[in-house]
């Protein structure tokens, strides 16, 4: 990258004394853009503002993280910085050089790399390698220079080896490095990705994560970094949050997220430790409430507070361990009471898989085993989560569950009844077990959002009134009011019809709801609200959920039992807090913990606490104010 | 049941044929066709043949992998066929009520037989030996002359390689859509042709709308890479004939020569 930085620095060395001293590399001055609305005939009838007034200088080198809710303009900005858009009113500046005044727009395109979420939609080539010199191509480099580019591009990124293979068979986390050489090959000034991670498994985001910092601190590429996950934007140099179309708060990551009166009115999350730092302190258990990171908590709690070891000493309790033992675990029991966690084993058996394998193509040399010989049982009014690495044969299981394919071996009964034989209705199966896929809104087919709730009870054979009334219910039951019903759901913000979506399957009213990844991509509030819903249709109507997820946190907050899936077979299947008492074995398998739950083993392993098990925030606080 | 398509399938290996840039195999491909219409008589045919087994030969193809292309041509080869044994007037060999048989209808049948397979292999063999990307640089390079008459050569040549890295992702996406409107229901086998046909709305629209989604996002991601058009684009790996290719080239003059002296004076000769 050394060799790189010389020559861009060819375009930027005049600008320098036009600023005087230090350049900023990104400059937006005022920016303000609209975007028309139109009625049916094409007519424009009005405008929406998307960015309002917009003022975000960044100096090369920075590290910048972008929060903000679904529609807050995140997206619409970052297009703004390569050009891609320029705005209505004031201006961008990219090193230097106005956005809407140059001529040839790829002068500022080559400053700015772009990548996007979804990383199939980006690349281009058909092979790694062609893919990264795409760019370069275009900038019209020689041949051998392009090549030279390609290769030192690739290893950056840590996928040699793969440089001649189709970007078709690499996971999501591979090809979003792809996708991040293929910019960094056009040799850009900084990198703005937008939501990079959305769609990726912990593995995955981690080694994104891990890159995106690793070219910010050894290469000094300025950031831009798009994301919902504040842990991402915690490790940030500035964190910019962006609230309908203006910048709400903006600073270090510590000021910003130690506004938390701001951060909950904008509602937003903050990282897992700031939250429970911010808990304590307000029961006094801790000094200071603007902790970032693990480190630093356990830093600040011993500080704060003396070992459990010491009291138990001076108290004369020569056994101490086994006491302490005793009341956390009086403890937990009352929080798993409250939750009305643990393993619920009273409940009536619905689908129960009874050493199922599935083989995708089969008797070939592509032959994949992709569930081994699977033993689970599902029970009424349950909810449960399903985490995996990518492959481990998730998507397949649920499959399974719903009967969409047929076991290669073993057998799945329903309610006692064996469905795997060949006599048994599969589209009874779909309609017992309903099965929301990842990113469902992109089934959505209908004129309006009613009739196409309603497409699942029509099917099932329900008459028109019957299917209407089902389809009004359940669309209110996950927050979907009536002035939507009519509308096209083509019209709906992406959190709205992913709930249109989902009201579709519910509507089948299904015993057993199953959902792939279902907060994927949406921003934390929205994420509540489709948890919340969850829940209730558990708590209301008894319902069976099944959840598939990446997302260890929401686990441990939503989910009583955690089947964890390795290699297409079952590794752990167990209440959430059990299954996360396996660190190792978890991180082994490329997934993880809950961020609060290694800051407990942290404290247990300092002598500061001897409850390890909290999971979520509320358990930890609880814990910890006992002590 | 969407992947079995092997239409422009790729075989990987190392042989002459494969390093052969593929302007040469394009051009070899058309002159073989077209002297498959020039020439029709047998003796042709064989020389045709002949020539085919060497290049396969050459090209470490499995002969298995290329006969499986044959098959899904099999029917309509037949109808073909059938058609010219039994419509072609002259002399007849065999009658039976109205089916008749003649000598000019069996001597048509099988030059159009073998004709129509050996066009079906040596295309195949183009694709077998060239990837997706070398055949679309080759066309955009041999088709250049057509940006003389306004044709814009590489824009196509861009849509056709873009449509090569997206069929995968398209049938894969078109998997899902299935299989989540059979998870609400929807039921794609029982019913009459108009029942049938108004099934396939639920797939065809968030088929069409994901595919209009991912070309703007793709779009996006291109533009945003600074691509422009083919003005001033260079390749990581430019196509570049080197002396195998002119050996090639010189071959394929041979072919040519040998085939027109067996077609107009080996046969005046013997009769």
């Amino acid at each position: 990258m050394k060799l790189e930085r010389k020559e861009s620095n060819f375009s930027s060395s005049y600008l320098v004394s036009f600023d005087g001293e230090y350049m900023s590399i990104i400059k937006a001055n005022n920016v303000k853009y609209r975007v028309k609305i139109k009625n049916e005939n094409n007519e424009v009838v009005g405008h929406k503002t998307i960015l309002d007034n917009i003022n975000i200088d960044i100096k090369k080198g920075d590290f910048v993280a972008i929060l903000g809710r679904n529609g807050s303009g995140k997206s619409t900005f970052a297009k703004h910085l390569n050009a891609l858009l320029v705005p209505n009113e004031g201006s961008v500046l990219i090193n230097g050089q106005d956005t809407s005044m140059v001529e040839e727009l790829w002068e500022i395109r080559k400053q700015c790399g772009m990548v996007f979420q979804n990383p199939d939609n980006q690349i281009v080539g058909v092979t790694v390698e062609e893919d990264i010199a795409f760019g370069p191509e275009n900038l019209g480099m020689s041949s051998e220079k392009i090549i030279k580019t390609v290769s030192h591009a690739i290893e950056k990124v840590g996928m040699s080896a793969f440089k001649k293979k189709s970007p078709n068979h690499l996971s999501g986390g591979q090809k979003q490095r792809v996708a991040i050489a293929s910019s960094l090959a056009i040799k850009p000034e900084c990198i703005v990705l937008d939501e990079p991670t959305a769609m990726l498994d912990p593995k995955g985001r981690k080694d994104v994560i891990n890159l995106v910092r690793q070219l910010n601190k050894n290469d000094g590429m300025t950031i831009i970094l798009i994301t919902h996950h504040m842990e991402e934007a915690a490790i940030a140099d500035t964190v910019i949050v962006l609230d309908q179309g203006k910048v709400a708060i903006s600073g270090k990551p510590r000021e910003v997220f130690s506004k938390i009166d701001e951060m909950k009115a904008l509602k937003l999350e903050l990282p897992q430790m700031m939250e429970l730092s911010y808990r304590l302190h307000q029961k006094g258990k801790i000094s200071r409430y603007d902790l970032l990171d693990i480190e630093e908590f356990v830093e600040q709690y011993m500080k704060d507070s003396r070992p459990a070891i010491d009291i138990y000493d001076k108290i004369g309790v020569h056994d101490a361990g086994r006491f302490g033992d005793i009341m956390v675990q009086s403890e937990l029991n009352r929080i798993d009471e409250k939750n009305n966690n643990g393993k619920n084993n009273n409940g009536k058996t619905l689908l129960e898989l009874i050493d199922v394998s599935y083989v995708y193509q089969p008797e070939t040399a592509m032959k994949n085993i992709a569930v081994d010989h699977v033993n689970v049982s599902i029970r009424e009014n349950e909810m449960i989560g399903v985490i995996g690495p990518t492959g481990s044969g998730k998507s397949t299981l649920i499959q399974l569950m719903n009967g969409l394919l047929r076991p290669s071996e073993g057998k799945i009964y329903f309610k006692g009844k064996d469905i795997s034989g060949k006599g048994f209705q599969k589209k009874q199966l779909h309609f017992s077990v309903g099965l929301v896929f990842q990113y469902p809104e992109s089934q959505l087919f209908e004129e309006t959002v009613l009739s196409d709730v309603m497409y699942g009870p029509l099917n099932k054979g329900y008459e028109k009134e019957k299917a209407e009334a089902i389809a009004r219910e359940c669309l209110k039951s996950l927050g979907i009011g009536d002035e939507y019903f009519r509308k096209s759901p083509f019209d709906l913000s992406g959190g709205e019809k992913r709930r249109v979506a989902i009201a579709g399957v519910i509507a089948m009213e299904p015993e057993i709801i199953v959902l792939d990844e279902p907060t994927a991509g949406l921003d934390p509030l929205t994420r509540e609200h489709l948890f919340y819903s969850l829940k209730m249709l558990k708590e209301e109507k008894n319902k069976t959920i099944v959840i598939v997820s990446h997302s260890m946190e929401d686990m441990a907050k939503y989910v009583e039992r955690v089947i964890v899936m390795n290699g297409g077979k079952v590794m752990f299947d167990d209440t959430t807090r059990q299954v996360f008492q396996n660190s190792d074995a978890l991180e082994k398998i490329g997934l993880a913990i809950p961020t609060v739950s290694y800051a407990m083993k942290r404290l247990k392993a300092e002598g500061y606490t001897d409850c390890d098990e909290a999971i979520t925030i509320d358990e930890a606080v609880d814990v910890l104010s006992y002590e | 049941m969407l992947r079995d398509i092997t239409l422009g399938q790729y075989y990987q290996t190392e042989s002459k044929i494969h390093q052969l840039d593929p302007r040469v195999k394009l051009l070899s491909a058309l002159v073989y066709i077209i002297m498959l219409f020039v020439c029709d008589d047998f003796s042709c045919y064989a020389i045709c043949a002949i020539a085919l087994w060497i290049v396969i030969r050459l090209s470490k193809v499995p002969i298995k992998f290329i006969t499986k292309g044959l098959k899904t041509i099999v029917i309509l080869l037949m109808i073909s066929l059938l058609l010219n044994i039994f419509f072609t007037p002259g002399k007849v060999l065999f009658e039976f009520n109205f089916v008749r048989i003649t000598e000019e209808g069996l001597i048509k049948a099988a030059k159009i037989g073998i004709r129509f397979i050996l066009i079906i292999i040596a295309s195949s063999l183009l694709t077998l030996t060239t990837t997706p990307t070398n055949l679309t640089d080759g066309l955009e390079k041999s088709l250049g002359f057509l940006n003389y008459i306004k044709i814009p050569v590489h824009e196509i040549a861009m849509m056709m390689s873009i449509a090569l890295r997206f069929i995968p992702i398209l049938m894969e996406e078109t998997d899902k859509i299935i299989k989540a409107q059979t998870a609400r229901g929807a039921d794609f086998e029982t019913g009459g042709m108009i029942k049938k046909a108004k099934s396939l709305i639920p797939i065809m629209i968030p088929l069409f709308v994901s595919a209009l989604k991912r070309a703007n996002n793709l779009a996006i991601a291109m533009e945003a890479r600074c691509y422009h058009g083919g003005k001033d684009r260079t390749k990581m790996y430019p196509l570049k004939y080197n002396s195998r290719d002119f050996t090639a080239y010189f071959i394929l003059f041979i072919f040519v020569v040998v085939l027109f002296v067996e077609r107009f004076y080996v046969l005046k000769i013997f009769g």
